[in-house]
């Protein structure tokens, strides 16, 4: 009763007051084309109506001087006073600047004029045009201060993120990932790039800030696409294309290598020197030349192989495991929704094979996303997104396939098959079968074989008569003895299969509780249920091995709220927005493997046909983690020209002892936007100057959970009569030692920016200095072995960065029907260490012991090894050198030749110095856009200049016989030094622990290319679709590397194991080759 | 208005009772050290895996010493392999400072040290560095002094075991005997020999003085302990190496009349998977294979390269092959095959496929294994017929040496020797040189024995005629020679790791004999300088 009176009471005013004073005012807001914008914003004073689906609108106003004000997302705003007319009709203009013009920071957005830290936004609706299977590929080079590398590229493999340098040593500095608001665990893994409208980086600490413990490393905030109010639209979009490798190893074949050896030999022999060392100086040259030798035996039974067998030409492994990969996405969204409903609801499908045989990822991902206004003051946002990806990893890296020798096939053909079957244990093999080294063992080798053909040696002399030894027949040879299989079989017989189910999931409650002031809170769950099998046929790497299988699940539950309180007001010339919240947040994982052996068949494995269970690979974890933090921003403006921002967070960590928890993450900004000066405001050709400088505080707290206490491992024993009984026994097998006293790394920075347009914002400046100090280190300490325990934690130390980033973009010719705009970036980046706490130097030890050091005042790390100056070409240079060395080979001809650093004439340990470090000195990115009437172009550069990697290629006795870039113009004599610089194969000092294998990381690459034609509107109205565009793009067509790079990928860095750390890095070790990918797609809207 | 404090409220409400339990969090899956010790139970659970700590340095044991002596050799001199590169260099006497392989049991093995120092701290047992006693003080958890004793008497004899094996490979080491901070650790250098010993001697007199003192009994609960006896007979050894042989000889003569362990009737008995702790064993690590993740690793790494299950499951890795000099087929060494068949038959075997050359294996530690480096295989430490011969070896040519000499020999299936047989301590020496050498193939008691001897038995190894030029004798001649045989042999043919006669004799002197200390430890310590031994 009481609510009709109110209603019957409202119209009739509303009927007296529109009789009396007001005027009411219809009228369409329609966009440049015509068509009616519905959700425009009307204001009138107070009151507010928006427009319909079709973009009609009614508003009461007082008077003729009333004035509106149109307003809408993506447009222009514009003001109209009524006058006389009681139907004003409108047309808002497009604005991509206005759009661009709000940022998202942490726990909010911000006006990007307003904007006084360090935040890049990258936005581009056609990101996902790239054939590419994560977004951050599809990000490289695109983002200043943000350095992508593809360390990897197997398919779906993780890239390495380093926004502004390396801020902390040991604990994790990947940047957080929150996407819509909540923190994703497993960083860009599991974005579908087609979702995404924006993405932001928070770069200084003061932006960062705000995240607290979790921002040292930088912030990628993520925004999804949402739904706007306006008929259902629908989007399909189908990339289809094809990847292969960039580059692969120049390699010898066996034959190929027999032939160089004998080449070399007969250049040897001229040499008198060589003459006058005599057989009975065995070193390895004098194997090839007496012919006696394991190895040449060796050989030559591989040679014939691969002559008489295989035609001459052997089995290439890498060619057979590289294929030309398919790639394939396919988009399908639909969006739209009503002034209090709109939806975005999307599906995508990828799938993504790796170049290598057996490397596949599939993807598939649902979003829907609903902001519903439940009334006026309440809103309610919901999030869901269950994601699955299926991921095949290859059970061989791919450094075994280029490794292998050639004379052996991955299948035994006919002759092969015959060969071996002499040896009763082998007489059932056919041609088909896998063939393996053991197959070959203990045969004898003729030069007649056995198509009847004679073989004559690469230097065309008979078999017999190699080196004058009367041989013709190798008795019981062993071209190979290893009991490996072959890679190719390996491969075959292993299944590695990763299953993960994600299920990302919000909900956010908004409500108005006075005007300007929101109470929001957003709670989430998060949840990873990932999977794994891994599987070994029987004798799958050797004979002898039972079937196996190994079967992994891990679950990550993660549970957060986050409760704020907004409160957003401008007054006069005042603005103000202020922040204040709380958030909790709990993350529950389990991780559990059994591993199961003996299946009665390949086909059959399950772990209940299993004949033994393992308990060294079976295991339970269970593990939490906890964070709760209070937050609070304030952001004032005067006159938008004045700006300020303060925040704090203050953060409890689980992973830190009693009394060790709490943080706090102080951070401040200013601003000055001098064009709005009044000084200023008359110079027509400056579009904008504004000055920003921050300084805040953020945090790490990444370590291995529990970092502080020492946790005890299970260590059984049997004791007893017999074989014993199990006993259970509790030790401390941790390879790191805990420290109670360990707390927050803190990160402190400053910025100093400036953003400066002119020429009407043709052209767009920012450049950003930076100055940081990493504080109280998280570090895994390298500690006396003699402790029992390699490692310890610490906090010590501190470290420097700095560095800065310039990003420009420009459009350098627009007309009616064509645009070229630029975008470039380059940053750079430097650190250094300022003490280490009562440590002068760190070293570190990588996987081939060579050495990594920190040392204060030196970058972060650096290689430390031996220099070298070429090579010893003789005996008699060494001796007049004087030089004395109780190093391993270091003293002999064909061998590298040590430089001794001290001077003191002895080559030791003593004589070890900086080699070279990993850091780059620009990082930069390049793109142009072209649009031509319904055409459109762009291409983007990317590149690296400077830093060091170490080569791990060099390891391998393989790549140094074998491949061309390590065999040529190699010493052979001391009268043919070759170049004098390049020693032989296996002659001298270990490669690895030199500057022989610091090799410049440089590289330039033509990251992407797309070209699209949109069809005109009419047509695409004619065939019942609002638009329809075909591309085509290509990935990494031409790549640039340094002079001196011997490798296939300047990016490919190992960090596996216990050596993923950051005081090792700049590793390479037979990564992937690079991918070079073409696509084809087309995107119909409807 | 109304509205606002509703919901402030509800915020409130939710800050405050915002769980604090959410960052207060215990690991739900492991035990923290600092609130584990609370009764005896969890004191013996804490020396349980001291023993369990035992067994990852002999992944590496048998290439420190065995490898390194004249019993085994590396022979992959095409292999293209990291391993067995390093294996090579050992073998060879020139592994680099950084070697992967002397770290790896230099970490292992003061890892169980470390261990083995929680264990003695937590049960009150203080090793006083002055006057050389482990001193104890009383310990705050409920349990009595003589339960300290016992479980401190087997830690003890732990540590004993690992400090002797460390300071015969390395000399004066790092003396740690209590649980130490890494900051502590920078500010320790290396110590003396001298210093070394003692901390072992007042371990295993602990050891003996409150360590099980049973006698032998094949069916006890205990087999797998260390006790009074195993601690007497590694005093005894310590006291040999140090050339103090009357106070081994008493020791040994208490284990002799009153421990009740006795020799087995057949040598192949000895290392039975279907006998292990039999009463010949007085002490053993001991592995359980049966997928428990406790098996041993090393069958499968002795076991022959492409055997596939011919030898042992899983195939083998072809480690630790015996030189040529000790297989029965290179009539050219006869003087050192074991001229028991039976005892030969046990630690070699051979393995031929199509018609490659015969590989030669240990086969000592073979027996079926379902999965692969998961055997069964107990690996002996301390035998009864070490006592024995080492016995001997303490009272000198004495009739009762001869005695214990021909019990072994007996056993082994040979006839005894006769007085005229030892007639001068030259043929006497020799004579148990020889035996110790045979019977105790491949249980990494070799290389050990080669120095022991130099000080303690100078006539088995003068300087003869082979390197008339060198005048060298002991250590440095027995493993001239065996160099210079198996670089004919072998050696010679290597063409990965090519190496030169007169290098690789010269690779073989008395300072190589010790092993390089881990340039880690060098390089990790900043503060002071580590002194590297001699000739790295």
């Amino acid at each position: 009763m009481k609510k009709t009176f109110l209603l019957v009471l409202l119209i009739f005013t509303s009927i007296i007051n529109s009789q009396t004073d007001k005027l009411k005012i219809t009228g369409k807001v329609t966009d440049s084309q015509g068509k009616g914008i519905p959700g425009v914003t009307v204001t009138f004073e107070s009151s507010n109506t928006s427009t319909d689906l079709d973009g009609t609108y009614s508003i009461s106003v007082k008077n003729s001087k009333s004035i509106l004000r149109f307003t809408s997302i993506g447009y222009a705003p514009q003001i109209v006073v009524v006058g006389k007319n009681k139907t004003i009709d409108i047309t808002l203009m497009e604005s991509k600047t206005e759009l661009d013009d709000v940022v998202v920071i942490g726990y909010g957005t911000q006006k990007k004029s307003n904007v006084t830290g360090s935040i890049s936004k990258y936005t581009n609706d056609k990101l996902d045009d790239a054939p590419v299977s994560r977004i951050d590929q599809a990000l490289q080079g695109k983002i200043a201060g943000v350095q992508i590398q593809n360390i990897s590229s197997e398919a779906g493999a993780d890239t390495k993120i380093t926004i502004r340098g390396i801020s902390s040593i040991n604990a994790g500095a990947d940047p957080l990932v929150v996407v819509d608001g909540q923190p994703i665990p497993d960083g860009l893994a599991s974005i579908n790039m087609a979702d995404v409208a924006s993405v932001e980086v928070l770069k200084d600490a003061a932006s960062a800030a705000i995240y607290g413990s979790r921002g040292a490393s930088g912030v990628i905030l993520i925004t999804t696409k949402s739904g706007k109010a306006d008929k259902a639209k629908f989007s399909f979009k189908v990339t289809t294309g094809v990847k292969m490798d960039y580059k692969r190893y120049n390699l010898l074949s066996t034959s190929e290598y027999t032939q160089l050896l004998f080449k070399e030999q007969a250049i040897r022999n001229t040499d008198p020197a060589v003459q006058a060392e005599g057989v009975s100086n065995p070193n390895a040259l004098n194997m090839y030349y007496q012919g006696s030798g394991t190895k040449i035996n060796n050989l030559i039974a591989a040679y014939i192989i691969e002559q008489t067998m295989l035609g001459g030409k052997g089995y290439n492994y890498q060619d057979e495991v590289l294929r030309t990969a398919n790639y394939r996405n396919i988009q399908l969204s639909a969006t739209g929704g009503t002034k209090s409903m709109k939806y975005f609801v999307s599906g995508g499908y990828q799938t993504d094979e790796g170049i290598m045989l057996k490397s596949n990822f599939d993807k598939l991902n649902f979003r829907t996303k609903l902001d519903l206004d439940l009334s006026k003051r309440v809103k309610l946002s919901v999030n869901l997104n269950p994601s699955f990806q299926s991921k095949d990893s290859p059970s061989e890296n791919l450094t075994n396939f280029w490794r292998y020798p050639s004379w052996l096939p991955a299948y035994h053909n006919n002759l092969t098959a015959a060969f071996v079957n002499q040896i009763p244990q082998w007489g059932a093999i056919q041609a088909g079968d896998f063939a393996q080294p053991r197959h070959f063992l203990g045969l004898n080798y003729f030069p007649t074989y056995p198509d009847g053909s004679q073989l004559l040696m690469p230097d065309g002399n008979p078999y017999w008569l190699i080196g004058g030894a009367q041989t013709n027949t190798i008795i019981g040879g062993n071209p190979f003895n290893s009991s490996q299989n072959n890679p190719m079989s390996s491969l075959l017989m292993h299944d590695i299969n990763a299953k993960s189910y994600g299920l990302q999931s919000g909900a956010t409650l908004t409500v108005n509780l006075l005007p300007g002031l929101d109470f929001k809170t957003m709670n989430t769950f998060y949840l990873k249920y990932d999977t794994k099998n891994n599987w070994s046929d029987k004798n799958a790497d050797a004979d002898g091995m039972l079937s196996k299988g190994v079967y992994s699940y891990n679950s990550y539950i993660d549970l957060l709220s986050e409760n704020t309180l907004n409160y957003k007001k401008e007054f006069d010339n005042h603005s103000l927005d202020i922040v204040a919240g709380y958030t909790v947040q709990k993350t529950k994982t389990e991780t559990s493997q059994t591993t199961g052996l003996g299946y009665p068949s390949n086909d059959i494995n399950t772990l209940n046909n299993a004949l033994y269970i393992d308990k060294s690979g079976t295991y339970g974890y269970k593990n939490q983690i906890g964070l709760m933090s209070y937050l609070g921003r304030v952001n004032y403006a005067f006159k938008n020209k004045y700006l300020v921002s303060a925040s704090y967070r203050a953060d409890g960590s689980s992973y830190f002892g009693p009394g060790r928890k709490w943080g706090s993450f102080p951070a401040a900004s200013v601003g000055w936007a001098a064009k709005k000066e009044s000084f200023l405001s008359k110079v027509d050709w400056l579009s904008k100057l504004t000055f920003r400088t921050s300084y805040g505080v953020s945090g790490n707290n990444r370590i291995l959970n529990y970092g502080f206490q020492n946790l005890l491992y299970s260590a059984n024993y049997t004791f007893g009569p017999g074989n014993g009984s199990q006993t259970s026994g509790q030790a401390q097998t941790s390879t790191i030692t805990s420290n109670s006293d360990i707390t927050w790394e803190s990160t402190y920075q400053t910025n100093f920016g400036l953003d400066f347009s002119i020429l009407k914002n043709r052209v767009n400046l920012t450049v950003d200095v930076y100055r940081s100090l990493t504080d109280k280190l998280l570090l895994q300490q390298a500690q006396m072995a003699f402790s029992g325990v390699p490692l310890a934690w610490n906090n010590i130390g501190s470290l420097y960065n700095k560095g800065f980033e310039i990003e420009l973009s420009s459009t350098n010719v627009k007309t009616n029907s064509f645009k070229w705009t630029t975008s470039a970036n380059l940053s750079h980046t430097e650190n250094k260490i300022r003490e280490l706490g009562n440590e002068a130097y760190l070293l570190n030890y990588g996987e081939r012991n060579e050495i990594y050091k920190s040392v204060v005042g030196g970058p972060l790390i650096q290689y430390f090894g031996y220099k070298t100056n070429g090579i010893w070409t003789s005996q008699a240079e060494i001796n007049a050198s004087g030089l004395t060395s109780n190093l391993p080979s270091a003293l002999r001809p064909g061998g590298l030749k040590l430089v001794d650093v001290n001077g003191d004439g002895v080559l030791d340990t003593n004589d070890r110095t900086i080699i070279g470090n990993p850091y780059p000195d620009f990082t930069w990115g390049l793109t142009n856009t072209f649009t031509y009437k319904a055409l459109d172009f762009s291409f983007t550069w990317q590149g690296v200049q400077g830093g060091k990697l170490i080569n791990g290629d060099a390891n391998y006795s393989e790549t140094r016989s074998r491949n061309v870039s390590y065999n040529s113009n190699r010493w052979l004599s001391p009268q043919n030094p070759g170049d004098g610089k390049t020693p032989y194969e296996d002659i001298g000092f270990n490669w690895m622990l030199t500057d022989y294998v610091v090799e410049d990381a440089s590289y330039f690459s033509l990251r992407d290319i797309s070209f699209g034609y949109k069809l005109p509107e009419k047509f695409a109205k004619q065939i019942g679709l609002s638009s329809l565009r075909l591309y085509t793009t290509a990935q990494n067509v031409y790549f640039h590397f340094a002079s001196g790079y011997r490798g296939i990928n300047p990016e490919g860095r190992a960090t596996s194991g216990p050596y993923s750390s950051a005081l090792i890095g700049g590793y390479q070790r037979g990564s992937f080759p690079m991918v070079k990918a073409f696509a084809f797609g087309v995107d119909i809207n409807f | 208005m109304k509205n606002l404090v509703k919901y402030l409220i509800v915020f409130i409400v939710l800050i405050t009772f915002g769980c604090s339990d959410v960052i207060d969090l215990k690991s739900e899956s492991n035990i923290s050290v600092e609130n584990f010790y609370a009764n005896y139970t969890d004191l013996q659970v804490g020396l349980t895996s001291c023993y369990k700590g035992m067994q990852a340095p002999l992944s590496e044991e048998w290439s420190m010493t065995e490898l390194r002596s004249d019993n085994t050799v590396e022979n992959s001199g095409t292999s293209t392999s990291t391993v067995k590169h390093d294996l090579t260099y050992l073998d060879q006497f020139y592994p680099p400072t950084t070697h992967q392989g002397v770290y790896n049991y230099w970490l292992k093995t003061y890892n169980n040290i470390r261990n083995t120092n929680i264990v003695l701290n937590a049960s009150g047992a203080n090793y006083n560095e002055s006057n050389g006693a482990i001193e104890y003080t009383p310990v705050t958890i409920p349990v009595t002094l003589a339960q300290c004793k016992g479980i401190a008497a087997e830690a003890s004899f732990i540590r004993a075991y690992h400090y002797f094996n460390l300071v015969r490979l390395f000399g004066g080491v790092f003396l740690i005997h209590e649980p130490i901070t890494p900051e502590q650790a920078k500010q320790i250098n290396r110590t003396s020999v001298t210093a070394i010993y003692k901390l072992i001697e007042a371990d295993l007199k602990n050891a003996i003085t409150n360590g099980i003192s049973s006698s032998y009994s094949g069916n006890s609960s205990d087999l797998g302990h260390s006790n009074k006896w195993a601690a007497e007979a590694l005093l005894a050894k310590v006291y040999l190496t140090l050339n103090r042989k009357a106070e081994a000889s008493v020791l040994l003569q208490d284990v002799i009349n009153n421990s009740g362990y006795s020799l087995q009737s057949t040598y192949g008995n000895v290392f039975s998977v279907n006998n292990e702790m039999n009463s010949e064993i007085l002490f053993a690590i001991r592995f359980k294979g049966g997928g428990l993740g406790m098996g041993n690793p090393l069958p499968n790494n002795f076991a022959p390269v492409n055997s596939g299950n011919a030898i042992i499951n899983g195939d083998g890795d072809g480690y630790n092959s015996p030189a040529l000099e000790i297989i029965k087929t290179s009539s050219s060494y006869t003087n050192y095959i074991d001229p028991s068949a039976a005892r030969f038959a046990t630690n070699i075997s051979s393995f031929t496929k199509g018609n490659a050359a015969t590989t030669y294996f240990v086969n000592k530690y073979m027996s079926p294994t379902i999965i692969a480096y998961d055997a069964e295989s107990d690996w002996p430490v301390l035998r009864y017929a070490d006592v024995l011969l080492m016995k001997a070896e303490a009272d000198g040519n004495v009739t009762s040496s001869l005695g214990y000499i021909n019990q072994v020999r007996v056993r082994a299936g040979l006839a005894a020797l006769t007085s005229i047989n030892v007639s001068t301590t030259a043929n006497f020496e020799k004579a148990l040189a020889s035996e110790r050498r045979w019977e105790f193939a491949f249980e990494n008691q070799r290389w050990f024995d080669i120095m022991r001897f130099t000080t303690t038995m100078t006539s088995v190894s003068p300087a003869t005629d082979q390197f008339p030029n060198l005048k060298i004798q002991g250590a440095e001649y027995v493993m001239k020679k065996h160099l210079n045989n198996m670089w004919t042999k072998l050696y010679s043919g290597f063409t990965v790791l090519p190496i030169q006669l007169n290098q690789l004799l010269s690779n073989a002197n008395p300072d190589r004999f010790l092993l390089p200390i881990p340039q880690y430890e060098i390089d990790t310590n900043s503060f002071i300088t580590i002194q590297q031994n001699p000739s790295y």
